[in-house]
């Protein structure tokens, strides 16, 4: 049974007098266990499918099944209850609460689950000694690098044990060589079972994936093996070629 | 489960998020917190007014009526009062016939004299001439010696028996009883000295002197009428003896049955109902007052609380993401705007009473507060800060998470 299953989903937004279709029908199954990496140029409607697959946002019409459970018609709570036990977010500005310290950070999903203070303080501990920051726990985020601060967003992702890793541009705020640092821990992740996806618009790491699917306009164009999807948007749009535009 | 997520960690992240902003918190705090010391000031005051108004009232004797030409509390002209006829003894021992319940009826003839005594002297002392049933009317207790007798009226003595703060002034280390004082120039001699009954409205009814009523007659004169003192078994029994002394004074005075009363009947409470009409104007603008400070107060925590939910979107899209419910980051704000004015409130409550103490102190004024108006002031800013709260802490909760995740 696939973990994500879209039929024909369309998303509309109203601007003004003005609706923008961000997705027009887009289908697609992802397996447990799969890292599939979602491409496009901006307003290509990567980060509206995002949001869909994360229950951030709801379809306009069409059908989304999440781990078997039709989701499309959910109520506010039942969509916080189910971002909270199947959904870890990773965003590109790291969104780690700048008073608390790592660990309480990365507890933070738990609260809202309910668990009691001793337990949350264990799985915690735990995550982050997953992402290998065991020694940074107490430390602020404003004393953590970059690279610290996505590990601890990594973990704050990983504590509710989600059925699906959501990164949105993880790299997007990183040199280099932290941004590979990362990627080497979501290759580990993918290794490990979880099921990762992963949107970018960097061709260099979609190639990475073993699977990725190209957007434009709301609709996916392309489907199929990260290299190949990758090349094929370089083609496409050869100004994502120049290294490093930042 | 849900309670323990939306109040126990609620009420933990609004302290750490007021912990974070001290200054912001104390400066909303005082909003609310002048609000209800004030609030609390002026309920304290007017209930300290009460209650000693009241037991000053009780003092007078609340089961006597007083029968005078002019009434005590004067609406309309006074001249239409002045020129009534004025009352005399037959008028007392009318109402001493006819009355069936008096209990005890005395004349009163009252001046200003000076007391005097080896040199030291009170100036213009409130002298009264009366019978020995002045006792029972007025409620005073004899303290030393004793009180008239008919014996001394009868004999026109020159004797005296003085109010508690002649006693305290004129003889503050020896014992007056036997002594001989001077009213005016006349020789009086002291045979006995009155239980205290304190002030009513910073008016001492404890500077006095009670003469018998002819020596009184006779040493000073009698131009002006009397008064009569009437008292009645029971404080129930006053709406008919009332009733009842109209019968027995119009017909002893004569007046035509289409005249109104030319006489007053004067009771105690009177006093009460019109310290009521005076003080119940003076409250409402008082708490009018109050309430429109706890109002800015209010508004403070409101601006604030908009301030906070804006400086805080990104973290609400966050919490909204990790799984946090809407009515979650409803009761996070509610409460932390009903911590800061619940403490307000508080600090508010302790300046209020330190006020109406302090009041008390320095000003003739008594104020006594009941705890239940610590709690009412308390709860009071908590109901403030929860309704200021709920319009901010709303709005918060309906953000669009991903618009919140993604705001600068």
């Amino acid at each position: 049974m696939a973990l994500i299953e879209l039929e024909a989903v369309t998303r509309t937004y109203q601007v003004g007098t003005e609706s923008v279709r961000a997705l027009r029908g887009v289908c697609l199954k992802v397996s447990r266990g799969e890292w599939l990496a979602v491409v496009g140029q901006s307003g290509s409607g990567k980060s509206t499918l995002m949001n869909v697959i994360g229950c951030l946002d709801t379809a306009s019409s069409g059908r989304y099944r999440l781990n078997g459970h039709d989701v499309s018609h959910l109520s506010d709570d039942e969509l916080a209850d189910i971002r909270n036990r199947e959904i870890g977010f990773v965003f590109q500005t790291f969104q780690l609460l700048p008073r608390e310290t790592a660990l309480a950070n990365v507890e933070l999903p738990l609260v809202y689950r309910g668990l009691g203070a001793r337990e949350r303080r264990e799985r915690a501990r735990a995550a982050l000694e997953k992402v290998k920051l065991a020694d940074r726990m107490a430390h602020r985020p404003n004393e953590l690098s970059g690279g610290q601060r996505q590990r601890v967003a990594i973990a704050r992702a990983l504590v509710t044990e989600p059925s699906l890793l959501l990164a949105d541009e993880p790299t997007g705020n990183l040199d280099s060589a932290t941004g590979e640092e990362i990627i080497r821990l979501f290759e580990e992740l993918h290794r490990m079972g979880h099921t990762l996806l992963l949107v970018t618009h960097e061709p260099r790491l979609a190639a990475r994936c073993p699977r990725a699917v190209r957007l434009s306009d709301g609709e996916i164009i392309s489907d199929g093996p990260g290299r190949e999807v990758a090349l094929q948007n370089l083609r496409d749009d050869p100004r994502l070629a120049a290294p490093e535009p930042r | 489960m849900r309670f323990q997520v939306d109040f126990v960690e609620g009420s933990r992240i609004a302290l750490r998020s007021l912990r974070a902003h001290r200054l912001r918190t104390v400066l909303t705090t005082l909003g609310v917190g002048i609000g209800v010391s004030t609030l609390l000031a002026i309920l304290g005051i007017t209930q300290g007014l009460d209650t000693s108004f009241a037991n000053q009232l009780a003092s007078i004797g609340s089961s006597s009526l007083y029968v005078t030409k002019m009434p005590w509390v004067q609406l309309g002209n006074w001249w239409q009062f002045r020129n009534r006829k004025d009352l005399d003894l037959s008028h007392m021992e009318a109402i001493r016939a006819q009355s069936t319940y008096a209990v005890a009826v005395c004349p009163m003839i009252d001046r200003a004299e000076n007391v005097s005594f080896l040199g030291s002297e009170l100036q213009r002392v409130q002298v009264v001439g009366t019978t020995p049933e002045y006792l029972a009317v007025s409620g005073f207790e004899v303290a030393q010696g004793r009180f008239l007798t008919e014996a001394d009226d009868g004999a026109l003595r020159n004797v005296a028996v003085l109010g508690m703060d002649i006693v305290d002034t004129l003889f503050p280390h020896s014992n007056p009883i036997g002594v001989t004082v001077r009213l005016g120039n006349r020789p009086f001699n002291v045979i006995g000295t009155l239980s205290r009954k304190g002030k009513i409205l910073d008016q001492s009814q404890d500077l006095l002197v009670v003469i018998p009523f002819r020596s009184a007659a006779a040493q000073f004169g009698r131009r002006r009428g009397i008064a009569i003192g009437v008292a009645v078994e029971s404080p129930l029994m006053m709406d008919p003896a009332e009733d009842q002394l109209v019968g027995v004074l119009r017909r002893a005075r004569g007046t035509p049955p289409e005249k109104p009363d030319d006489f007053a009947i004067n009771r105690p409470e009177q006093l009460a109902s019109t310290y009521e009409q005076l003080t119940g104007a003076l409250f409402g603008v008082a708490v009018g007052i109050g309430f429109i400070t706890l109002l800015v107060g209010g508004i403070g925590i409101m601006n604030i609380m908009l301030v906070s939910v804006r400086e805080r979107t990104r973290e609400i899209g966050l919490r909204r993401a990790l799984g946090a419910r809407k009515r979650t980051i409803v009761v996070q704000f509610v409460l932390e705007a009903v911590v800061v004015s619940a403490v307000g409130g508080l600090l508010g409550t302790v300046v209020g009473l330190g006020g109406a103490k302090l009041i008390s102190e320095i000003t003739p004024l008594a104020a006594t507060v009941r705890p239940l108006t610590v709690l009412f002031g308390v709860s009071f800013a908590a109901a403030v800060g929860l309704l200021f709260g709920i319009w901010p802490a709303a709005r918060a909760a309906n953000l669009d998470p991903v618009e919140a995740l993604r705001y600068e």
